[in-house]
């Protein structure tokens, strides 16, 4: 193609097709995830080291309350991804309100999930937990590990509820669309996935 | 730009039996936690039931599985590889346990 024919078609013409297939805004996030997924990982090696090189190695956690906390917290991220995908559904047929209904559920079960495991947080400072201090006599790391990676993962929840405040105002004044409310779900479920990995790592397997 | 092979009016029905599936494997992995295995053949339940769970949420819940296999090819094998490199401090980490001084 000459260069006034590039000219005469205009910019779209010469655009190359993406060899993925998706926006750039979704490459992005999938890009974004890949390195959040190899920081978690870290986090979690990195637990699984301290443990492997601490003989005696704590296992504080009673089915109740506990794991049993950790399951409702479980349950609640689980159907969070479900709502998710109803927002997501109803974003890609146009229902405004049905999208922002949700998007508002699944904001709430994050909610949810935060409040329980701060609750959980709150409970075992009580019993004298710290980053560094065990109160049952084993291995100090125990409190650095479990507050360091809950706590990240933690952190990723409220991040990931701001978010998906922010996408539904938008989306409710039509400043967003569906390729944003997929955008952030596919952040929304990166999260839940990661707590696949953290509770049986971190709570099931420090049941007693 | 090419179209996904999403299939738009698929509807929440498989959603929610995946959702269900994934509850029943959380379900397995409590059962198995107080089944009293050792810490090794527990830490190898857990994660693959960990991993299997993951592998369905990215390409169900994710759609990875509804996007063009490029995609695929260009996150998943990076992602695996850097696990794998990974593992090569497992051995240092062993070592830890008979680098201790012993007390008398």
């Amino acid at each position: 193609m000459s260069e006034s024919e590039i000219a005469m078609a205009g910019h779209e013409a010469v655009r190359e097709d993406s060899p993925y297939g998706i926006q750039h805004k979704k490459l992005g996030i999938w890009l974004f995830i890949l390195s959040d997924a190899v920081t978690f990982a870290s986090v979690l090696f990195a637990y699984g080291y301290v443990r492997v090189g601490s003989p005696g190695w704590t296992r504080p956690f009673e089915f109740s309350p506990t794991i049993a906390n950790g399951m409702v917290m479980t349950l609640a991220l689980l159907t969070s991804s479900l709502t998710m995908l109803g927002a997501l559904e109803a974003a890609k047929h146009d229902h405004k309100s049905r999208c922002l209904a949700w998007l508002g559920a699944t904001m709430l079960l994050g909610t949810l999930f935060a409040a329980l495991h701060i609750r959980e947080w709150l409970k075992m400072m009580e019993d004298g937990w710290r980053l560094f201090q065990n109160p049952l006599g084993g291995p100090a790391l125990f409190g650095a590990t479990f507050f360091s990676i809950t706590g990240l993962h933690l952190t990723h929840v409220v991040a990931g509820v701001v978010a998906l405040a922010v996408v539904a105002g938008k989306f409710n004044r039509s400043r967003m669309d569906a390729g944003h409310v997929e955008t952030v779900g596919l952040y929304w479920h990166f999260v839940d996935i990661v707590w696949m990995f953290v509770f049986p790592l971190v709570y099931l397997m420090n049941a007693r | 730009m090419g179209a996904p092979k999403t299939k738009d009016g698929m509807g929440m029905g498989p959603f929610v039996a995946i959702w269900a599936g994934l509850l029943c494997i959380v379900g397995i992995e409590v059962f198995l936690t107080y089944r009293h295995f050792s810490s090794q053949k527990l830490l190898l339940f857990l994660l693959i039931f960990a991993c299997i769970e993951a592998s369905i949420a990215v390409m169900f819940f994710m759609h990875l599985k509804y996007e063009r296999p490029s995609l695929f090819w260009s996150l998943v094998p990076a992602l695996l590889f850097v696990l794998f490199m990974m593992d090569h401090f497992w051995p240092d980490a062993l070592r830890l346990e008979h680098l201790r001084v012993v007390h008398w």
